[in-house]
């Protein structure tokens, strides 16, 4: 290598990164091979058991129903979110930026705050309820809080920015003419978005696919306060592991297993966006 | 003469304040290689957009086969384009770029295989047929696109600065090659350009465009030699004008010469007159003459360019000599010459 620039130049990031988060994580993940102390605390004995209880039905169950909620919650994102960005995409330009703008607005407020005002809008005396009633709906609402679906919305509403953004840039650098050429050569406008502009875009569909997945699938706060106390994603699983049940290397034997998928995942979708890569560039 | 292929009535498109094509009547034969040329903001994409079904005009019609196809979206009309960027689907293949529109009208598959295959042994892509767009040179995606637009067999081909892109050895050559292919295939081509040059190698027909405005159409050779308008003999080839007053149909320069024409589209007042590099000589005929200095000579081969400066033109005058007239009478800067022309070679125009 004869220039080495960028190597000066990214190793403050490069720093920073595994002394904060390479590190720590490496700590954890060995956390997981060892037994817990008998009044918590961990006793330095190598072990394979948390890494087996993890298999347990119980445990495995909770990975699945997690990843049921991250799929349903990044598909629905996509679909809204692809549509949005699709829609601002064909503004006019001069609009764009102003309609990204909103699309982005609510990340800029608290996480925490934007959870709980959706325990306000779906608990029983809620916004929800209050609007069924003013159209003049007396029986009794299915409970709409406290439930898995209450999980995919919160979940949904928190990261459907993401989605917007990944799917705006490859949608915004669509050369017009490539559309137009399909209708030209007698392609109906669905034709056309199914052969030529969804193709083109795959990438940006995966990166936010893969964007709501991970994010969700380790997610505890949304699960813990509009899945309601019952409910648990793995996230709430490992969380308790460390902050209540105090055994910490079961806990880091979860975070192995969600680290693993997320890893996956994340390779999973670089490996498509470069395969594609070409796809959403301009002639 | 038969009923033409495409009729233009009367067409217009505003955009906002905007006319970009402001009353256009424009008659295209069965299987001819049009031109319609001007400068960037003339009207004359958007009058090809308009053709091909993208634009869909406030006024007049567009008429192909005697049909009023003014509102018949591009997906149903047998015209295809030629897209200046070429618009190639970057994640197919060339042959499924060039097999997309034919599966479009439902074609069986090994009927679309026989017209891809055939089409590919015209634009010599044969062996490339697998490679994606990017894997391509930019003469290569050229001629894909032309065969994504051909292989369609349309009434009428429209292509939009076909040869942009290139550089200009290629473009040379597939000037003849579009010619080739249009004879072949005996399809109407229209093809926007603004390079004069590229409209007249390959036209049959030429139209000039200006704001929006059909100025003139004719062959190349009527274009080129009887041009209208100063805009038009401006635009065209390289031209030499003289201020003139014109006064009871005589036309005087500024140093009080006269100068004749035969062709006089102005009125009394200001006005040019123009002739041909080419047309003039080293004291040879002419009704006309004026007497300048060299200022530089320039070789070009087949001919020797000659700069004068003379009273009678505020701009050089510019004088093409074939290479036996040079070599006749050899000229260096400084000399001074006397030059004719002919009246039948003069042009005045209004300003």
């Amino acid at each position: 290598m004869t220039d080495r620039k960028p190597l000066y130049l990214m190793s403050p990031a490069l720093a920073w990164l595994t002394a904060f988060m390479v590190v720590p994580c490496l700590l954890i993940l060995a956390l997981g091979f060892f037994r817990r102390g008998i009044y918590g605390g961990i006793e330095y004995t190598f072990t394979l058991e948390n890494i087996a209880l993890a298999f347990d039905p119980l445990y495995a169950g909770i990975f699945l129903k997690s990843a049921w909620i991250a799929g349903i919650s990044a598909s629905i994102a996509v679909v809204i979110g692809y549509a949005a960005a699709y829609a601002i995409a064909a503004a006019p330009q001069r609009r764009q930026a102003t309609l990204l703008f909103f699309a982005v607005l609510p990340f800029w407020s608290n996480y925490l705050v934007r959870t709980y005002a959706w325990i306000v809008m779906l608990n029983r005396e809620g916004l929800v309820a209050g609007i069924a009633t003013w159209f003049g709906y007396d029986g009794e609402l299915p409970k709409l809080l406290y439930t898995e679906s209450a999980v995919v919305v919160g979940l949904v509403y928190n990261y459907l920015p993401f989605v917007i953004l990944a799917c705006y840039a490859p949608l915004s650098r669509l050369n017009p003419e490539i559309a137009e050429a399909s209708r030209d050569l007698g392609g109906s406008g669905w034709t056309t978005f199914r052969r030529v502009i969804l193709p083109m875009t795959v990438p940006g569909i995966a990166t936010g696919f893969v964007f709501v997945f991970v994010l969700s699938i380790g997610n505890f706060v949304t699960p813990a306060l509009l899945g309601g106390g019952n409910f648990q994603m793995i996230g709430n699983l490992v969380y308790a592991q460390f902050l209540t049940a105090n055994d910490w290397p079961f806990g880091a034997a979860l975070s192995m297993f969600l680290i693993a998928i997320m890893m996956g995942l994340l390779t999973l979708q670089t490996f498509a966006t470069e395969r594609a890569s070409g796809a959403g560039r301009e002639e | 003469m038969n009923q033409p292929l495409l009729s233009i009535k009367k067409a217009q498109k505003h955009f906002g304040s905007v006319r970009a094509i402001d009353g256009i009547d424009l008659d295209i034969q069965e299987n001819e290689f049009f031109a319609l040329l001007g400068a960037s903001g003339s009207g004359k994409t958007t009058l090809l957009r308009m053709l091909a079904g993208f634009e869909v005009p406030d006024g007049g019609q567009i008429v192909l086969d005697g049909q009023d196809v003014s509102h018949i979206p591009p997906n149903k009309r047998a015209v295809n384009l030629m897209f200046q960027s070429y618009a190639l689907f970057p994640h197919m293949s060339v042959f499924q770029n060039i097999a997309y529109g034919l599966e479009m009208e439902g074609l069986a598959k090994a009927q679309i295989k026989a017209r891809v295959d055939e089409i590919l042994e015209v634009i010599q892509l044969g062996d490339l047929a697998r490679r994606k767009p990017d894997q391509l040179s930019g003469g290569q995606r050229q001629r894909v696109a032309l065969a994504r637009a051909l292989v369609k067999r349309p009434r009428l081909l429209l292509l939009d600065e076909p040869l942009g892109a290139l550089d200009k050895k290629l473009r040379g050559d597939m000037q003849l090659e579009l010619k080739r292919i249009q004879h072949e295939f005996g399809i109407t081509f229209i093809i926007v350009t603004h390079d004069q040059e590229e409209a007249l190698v390959m036209a049959d027909r030429v139209a000039i465009l200006k704001d929006g405005k059909l100025l003139q159409s004719g062959t190349p050779r009527e274009i080129y030699e009887q041009p209208g308008s100063r805009f038009a003999a401006d635009f065209i080839g390289v031209m030499n004008f003289f201020p003139v007053q014109s006064s009871g149909g005589t036309l005087r320069a500024q140093d009080g010469s006269v100068i004749q024409a035969d062709a006089i589209h102005m009125a009394d007042g200001p006005g040019v007159a123009a002739v041909r590099p080419e047309r003039l000589r080293l004291d040879g005929p002419g009704e006309n003459s004026m007497t300048g200095t060299v200022t530089a000579t320039a070789y070009h081969g087949l001919d020797l360019q000659v700069h004068l400066k003379t009273s009678a033109a505020p701009d050089t005058v510019v004088m093409r000599l074939t290479a036996d007239a040079a070599e006749a009478r050899p000229l260096s800067a400084g000399d001074t010459v006397t030059v004719n022309w002919a009246a039948r070679d003069t042009r005045a125009f209004a300003d």
